[in-house]
């Protein structure tokens, strides 16, 4: 096909996000299995409309934000399917059992768990991916206040669920 | 000078303007209390960023690394068929444009078999359309999903799509257990995806036995929420006509 196609450009770029995007999706679905599935269409997604991204713009945040939407259908779906249709038989698993025996972080992954959605989102793109407040509220697509109280409120949860004194070790 | 949580936060994160960053730094100097407040969400940043960190490090699965290599490494076919298999064994994520010709494929085989196997079809074709008959469309029009199976026919949910048009999904068990999507057109019931659900005997009710493309095809339909059972009642009772003004 066409080398000159807008997603060759894109291809080398998310390449590279891979391992990030993994990350983030790891933080907002819970589960392994399914952070994978989220790249994965996220990518397709992204691959779909190479065009709308602007080269020089940063990727990461633009692929964040389809994440975000792509993830909310994702989870309006398996409601609808679980109100209509009996549940189904096994809930989420969290974190990874390969990267076991780590006490602190364990603990993190399941407060995180906790918190809700948006709260999540918010923690996960400036804390574990270090975007600043303007590009995470332009991936979540809310006003930079908004982003900023998600982000306060999700601290102030995972600081009353870890403990106060910060990391025990 | 007191400062908001959010402020201290911002700073701890690096976040403010010059001028207040160093209106705090000040403050900070001077008050335990403060420095403690800042101290705390760094070291809950250093926390959450460094429960994750592990992930960076993991091999890529295969089927991400040639989702973005060159177009050749990852045919589309190949791609699909690789969804196809998660999709399955994980129940959940919508398919993208293939899906559609997946399920009209299915639609083909069905009626095929139907065709063949049964005098008395529960669709028939109608100007290149499927549209529902006998049981089926009886069903349809009249049964409520609180109902249960009712000759052969049982009713899933109802909801309405982005025209305002009234759809229902069903399952039938007759012989092959097949379920499907049907929407509202006029008076008949235009037949959207045929599927074969899982044989489960005499039970129709169950999950597992709604399949894939029936699922996905209400996705891509449904406008919010299906109905609860009292709008579904007062659309029935109503002839199931598309109320919504579609003027444009």
């Amino acid at each position: 096909m066409s080398t000159t196609s807008p997603d060759d450009a894109i291809r080398g770029e998310l390449a590279g996000l891979l391992p990030r995007l993994r990350r983030f999706a790891r933080v907002i679905t819970r589960n392994v299995a399914d952070a994978d599935d989220l790249v994965q269409v996220a990518v397709e997604k992204a691959l779909a409309r190479a065009t709308q991204w602007r080269p020089g713009s940063r990727l990461d945040s633009w692929m964040f934000g389809i994440m975000k939407n792509a993830w909310i259908d994702e989870v309006r779906a398996r409601r609808r399917r679980e109100r209509v249709h009996a549940p189904e038989e096994a809930g989420f698993a969290v974190g990874d059992a390969s990267a076991a025996a780590r006490e602190i972080a364990l603990s993190v992954e399941a407060a995180m768990t906790r918190l809700p959605e948006e709260q999540r989102m918010a923690v996960a793109l400036v804390l574990v991916e270090g975007l600043s407040y303007r590009d995470a509220a332009e991936s979540l697509g809310v006003p930079i206040g908004t982003l900023t109280s998600r982000l306060a409120r999700g601290r102030e949860a995972l600081q009353a669920l870890l403990g106060d004194n910060g990391s025990p070790s | 000078m007191k400062f908001t949580d959010e402020m201290l936060m911002a700073y701890a994160d690096g976040e403010l303007e010059a001028a207040a960053r160093a209106e705090i730094e000040e403050a900070v100097a001077r008050d335990p209390v403060l420095a403690r407040a800042v101290e705390r969400h760094r070291v809950m940043a250093e926390r959450v960023r460094g429960a994750y960190g592990d992930v960076l490090d993991e091999p890529l699965p295969e089927r991400l690394a040639a989702l973005v290599e060159k177009p050749e490494a990852a045919p589309v076919a190949d791609l699909a068929t690789r969804r196809g298999e998660r999709t399955t064994r994980t129940g959940g994520w919508r398919l993208p444009a293939w899906a559609a010709a997946a399920a009209s494929l299915a639609v083909g085989f069905f009626v095929g078999v139907f065709v063949a196997r049964e005098p008395a079809a529960p669709y028939a074709e109608s100007g290149g359309d499927l549209v529902a008959r006998g049981a089926l469309d009886v069903a349809l029009t009249s049964q409520l999903a609180t109902a249960g199976g009712s000759h052969g026919v049982h009713v899933g949910i109802s909801f309405r799509d982005r025209d305002g048009g009234y759809c229902r999904t069903f399952q039938l068990q007759r012989g092959a257990s097949v379920a499907g999507l049907a929407c509202r057109h006029g008076e008949a019931w235009k037949l959207e995806v045929l599927a074969a659900a899982a044989h489960v005997d005499g039970e129709l009710r169950t999950a597992s036995a709604i399949p894939l493309p029936v699922l996905q095809a209400v996705d891509a339909a449904i406008d919010g929420e299906p109905l609860d059972a009292a709008a579904e009642a007062a659309a029935r009772d109503a002839g199931w006509r598309n109320t919504r003004n579609v003027a444009e």
